[in-house]
């Protein structure tokens, strides 16, 4: 099992996305987003690529790299990439657009801000708002994690081999975030947003339970008993699939 | 029909999760059935009924999932245990009560030789593929996907504090594939210690299935060819088919089988028997656990064989539990509803036809829970021989209101 490999697939593919929920979310972050309309793609030597195209303060990631990029970026190697998401130095080679790479300020910018939802302080999680703008970033990195996870964690490997088709919905009540996720013959795909019909349901009793959850604060099967959490239809796959996304934050500590 | 509510139960919940993980760890836990309407903890039983924390009196078609054979509070039994008891349990040694379970035991399982007790199931599967490995110097245990055979590291379901290696020699093949279990054994030729199996297949979240015909003996045959050891986990249905082991009442003979549930009535007592050219395999194996050999549960054990004789207790539940298959079906058709009901008379599970994602079922358990009976949606169901007829006609009128509800609120 490659960590690094996983990591780097963790970084591109499950938190430089949120990106997309980060300018919908936070005006301010929308506004730098104006003012870049190009396209970056981070792509690692030996590893995974995402095509990130900003439009109209709207950000899409196109996570199997493919796209038109206006800026290329390429990491050495897994460690490199990953040493830019940890807090340590990497400088990644422009092997395209150079005469654009200016515009990576306020990419640099929409980063931080970034990490200050998905990490966040505790002064920060005094806010309620703020609380809820970290849930439903914290909610599609982690189900975006586990398909990282089922790709590539052979320890999970067995987890994968049990996880039957069918379709996850998770709510966050009253009135959301929602997420969902598709499952069919391993293959797993995870969009924002409410579904009708699912095999699946997982219902968070609020904001404040759901950032416990997510920060690993929270004893799920005691949630379960108490109703905090309400969990219907096919209990195997919602536990298969939670065993996916609980093993997103061994990697992203 | 005056519904139930769970206050106390709910209330302990969380007095229990401020110093038990989880609250209720494992199966017990209120997440694998219907939480908010089913209960959480009990208080008494009697017969084939138990009372929960909050005072609600339910017929249970769960009974501890499977040991309470014979029923709650079941007269003979305790005096057994409680003679005993005043003679003392936890010795230095074992009592004359191991030696006369084990050589009942060999007398009531036709092809044994030996027998040796532990305390759950777990103990006694994880002992056998040990014996199997030291019988044959080989590595690989093969069991059917889905089944489940103990909560230990080998082949526990969860997901928590596993390593890959603790399950890297455990493979699995399509219960009934006999023609996919050959293949799997020729891929690994050599090197394949046992195949561990169910009587039938009783996973949880699905319907159960009985051994397709030749499907026994194809396994017999792939184990005889290949020097593996042949174990049968009749922890759950063992004494619910037939006093000799479900074997006989399937017609299969394994090398090593092992018991729980039923064999002591709820008092906690496990056993595997073997074949006498297992012996000396399993006399190496060193198995031991400061309540093996607690002469109480096997003085209940005891007890417990004698009266499933005495009383052809078992073809008294497989006639109540034909009654309630035969009856649930009926009440569901009905109301225009479908279902399966599948398993053995005695240990039925029933979900509805027209769906794979439980949501009716887990509405009918709630509804029926709140109405004095215990139908699990998840787990197959088990019978007793204190179910009487006015037992299983309560249920079914229960069952009966409950479709209904089902009913208005999916349709058919």
């Amino acid at each position: 099992m490659n960590k690094a490999l996983i990591l780097a697939n963790l970084h591109l593919h499950a938190v430089l996305p949120r990106l997309e929920e980060l300018v919908k979310l936070d005006s301010e972050a929308k506004a730098i987003a104006q003012k870049l309309n190009l396209s970056i793609k981070f792509l690692v030597r030996g590893g995974p690529s995402v095509v990130l195209t900003f439009k109209d303060g709207n950000v899409t990631a196109n996570t199997d790299g493919e796209g038109k990029a206006d800026i290329g970026l390429l990491f050495l190697s897994c460690d490199q990439l990953n040493a830019l998401f940890t807090g340590g130095k990497a400088i990644p080679i422009p092997y395209k657009g150079i005469i654009k790479i200016g515009a990576m300020k306020h990419f640099g910018k929409l980063t931080e801000m970034l990490t200050k939802y998905l990490k966040p302080s505790d002064e920060d999680m005094k806010d309620a708002a703020f609380r809820a703008k970290h849930v439903e970033m914290s909610l599609m990195t982690g189900l975006s994690g586990a398909i990282t996870i089922a790709k590539y964690d052979t320890k999970m490997q067995k987890v994968v081999n049990h996880l039957p088709d069918g379709t996850i919905l998770f709510s966050v009540l009253p009135d959301g975030p929602y997420a969902n996720v598709s499952v069919e013959r391993k293959n797993i795909i995870v969009k924002n947003g409410f579904i009708e019909n699912s095999t699946t349901t997982l219902e968070m009793n609020g904001v404040d339970l759901a950032a416990d959850m997510f920060a690993d604060k929270l004893d799920t099967f005691a949630a379960l008993g108490a109703g905090e959490i309400r969990a219907s239809g096919l209990l195997t796959l919602g536990d298969e699939f939670n065993a996916l996304v609980d093993r997103v934050s061994y990697y992203l500590v | 029909m005056s519904e139930y509510s769970f206050d106390k139960s709910v209330d302990m919940f969380t007095r229990a999760t401020k110093v038990i993980p989880s609250g209720i760890s494992g199966n017990k836990n209120p997440a694998f059935a219907v939480p908010g309407t089913f209960p959480y903890f009990a208080e008494r039983g009697e017969g084939c009924k138990y009372w929960d924390v909050d005072g609600n009196e339910y017929i249970d078609y769960l009974l501890g999932y499977g040991p309470i054979v014979l029923g709650y509070n079941y007269k003979k039994i305790d005096e057994a245990a409680d003679k005993q008891k005043k003679m003392g349990s936890a010795f230095n040694h074992p009592t004359e009560r191991s030696v006369e379970l084990a050589e009942k035991m060999v007398e009531i399982v036709p092809w044994a030789d030996w027998a040796v007790f532990g305390r759950n199931g777990s103990d006694v599967t994880t002992y056998s593929i040990q014996i199997a490995r030291e019988y044959t110097q080989k590595r690989k245990i093969i069991m059917a996907k889905g089944a489940y055979h103990g909560s230990h590291s080998w082949c526990t379901p969860g997901h928590g504090g596993l390593i890959d290696e603790d399950y890297r020699q455990v493979l699995s093949f399509t219960w009934n594939d006999a023609t996919e279990l050959e293949d799997l054994v020729k891929a690994n030729e050599g090197d394949v210690a046992a195949i561990i199996l169910t009587p039938y297949h009783h996973p949880a979240f699905a319907d159960q299935v009985m051994p397709a015909p030749g499907f026994w003996a194809d396994v017999r045959r792939i184990c005889d060819e290949n020097d593996i050891v042949l174990i049968a986990d009749d922890v759950r249905a063992g004494f619910r088919l037939d006093i000799g082991g479900s074997g006989e009442y399937l017609g299969y003979k394994p090398d090593i089988a092992c018991y729980c549930k039923a064999i002591a009535n709820g008092y906690c007592m496990s056993s595997a028997v073997g074949r006498d050219k297992l012996k000396n395999a399993a006399s190496k194996v060193f198995f031991t656990g400061t309540y093996y050999t607690s002469a109480i549960e096997i003085a209940a054990a005891l007890a417990t064989i004698e009266e499933l004789q005495a009383t052809n207790a078992i073809e008294h539940m497989m006639k109540m539990g034909t009654m309630l298959q035969e009856g649930l079906k009926a009440k569901a058709e009905s109301h225009g509803l479908q279902v399966n009901i599948t398993g053995p008379p005695t240990i039925p599970y029933m979900s509805f036809s027209n769906e794979s994602n439980f949501r009716r079922s887990q509405l009918f358990s709630g509804e029926v829970a709140k109405r004095g009976a215990i139908l699990h949606p998840h787990h197959n169901w088990f019978l007793s021989y204190s179910h009487k007829e006015a037992d299983i006609l309560k249920t079914l009128d229960i069952a009966d209101e409950c479709f209904g509800i089902v009913k208005k609120e999916f349709g058919s």
